[in-house]
């Protein structure tokens, strides 16, 4: 097999796709990307949220079967970046040998939520305001729904850290742990 | 019965594309040999992240990939700066770039047997094994 044949079968971004959907923004992530491209996708996927106003991106992973660090912080950093421009990133269609890994690895993902397809990415972004999604997993310091309602929680969010996204998930999750 | 001549490919890295293409590669490599499709995909993990490691710091090295009746091994090697820390590299979480700082630590964990050797000035070469159960 020549070097050239596998450059062929490589999937990359030329074939990723962002659609809209309702208040969702639809995103096939590929699964060849070079750390160009990934930096690329994250720059299409915030101007497409300005764009088209959604407060919702559904990152699509059905297609990819290897995730590294970069890929994991590719996630991580487009969840904070969409937070905050009052959109939320869910990511869907993880593969159970990816997930694995990933968890060997030591990745971890807070603030990242995840669904099983794209019908519980639609049935999400339809019941209420973001920031208000998997409130049943949400303790009490974001129960309130959206980040706006509680100018003090952004406050006190800020003294521990700077991005919102990442202190209130890791607050809810832990609360969630210790029952309180 | 001696062991059958192992099959090696070799995989020259100079930029991020060859790190694509050699875990490309190493994925079907792995689940050619039988291996589960979870353990194919962290063997392809650990190709990304060791290709990466030599694009990043190096800038140019080679990943071999070689076969065995019973296992896997991959080889990263590379004439660069080499790694100050070796130890501090283990334990995870320390980075000088765009990672999560899990490159070698969590590669570690990915494979059955794990060796670095290091010189400063001289160059690094990372031997990692896995084998078929």
């Amino acid at each position: 097999m020549g070097v050239s044949d596998e450059m062929d079968a490589l999937d990359t971004l030329g074939t990723s796709t962002i659609q809209k959907l309702e208040n969702l923004l639809l995103v096939a992530v590929p699964r060849d990307l070079t750390d160009r491209d990934v930096l690329r996708l994250r720059r299409q996927v915030l101007t497409a949220i300005r764009q088209h106003r959604s407060r919702w991106v559904l990152l699509d992973f059905s297609r990819v079967d290897i995730c590294d660090s970069f890929f994991g912080r590719f996630i991580q950093s487009t969840a904070k970046m969409a937070d905050l421009m009052g959109a939320e990133v869910v990511v869907a269609g993880l593969q159970d040998a990816v997930v694995e890994t990933m968890v060997d690895l030591g990745m971890t993902l807070p603030g990242v939520h995840a669904v099983l397809d794209l019908d519980d990415a639609l049935a999400l972004s339809r019941t209420g305001s973001r920031g208000s999604a998997g409130v049943e997993e949400q303790g009490p310091s974001r129960s309130t729904g959206s980040s706006w309602d509680g100018g003090s929680e952004w406050l006190d969010h800020d003294s521990d850290k700077t991005m919102g996204v990442d202190t209130s998930y890791t607050h809810t999750f832990s609360s969630s742990l210790t029952g309180k | 019965m001696g062991e059958e001549q192992p099959v090696q490919r070799r995989f020259a890295i100079k930029s991020i594309v060859d790190v694509v293409r050699a875990r490309r590669s190493g994925l079907g490599i792995a689940l050619e040999m039988g291996f589960h499709q979870a353990e194919a995909n962290k063997i392809a993990v650990v190709i990304s992240e060791l290709g990466r490691n030599i694009e990043l710091y190096a800038g140019e090295g080679l990943v071999t990939v070689t076969k065995y009746d019973d296992r896997i091994e991959i080889v990263a090697e590379d004439q660069g700066p080499g790694i100050p820390d070796v130890e501090r590299v283990m334990a995870g979480g320390y980075t000088t770039s765009q990672g999560m700082g899990l490159g070698v630590s969590g590669s570690k964990r990915l494979m059955d047997e794990f060796d670095i050797h290091s010189i400063i000035g001289q160059g690094t070469t990372i031997k990692a094994v896995k084998w078929l159960r």
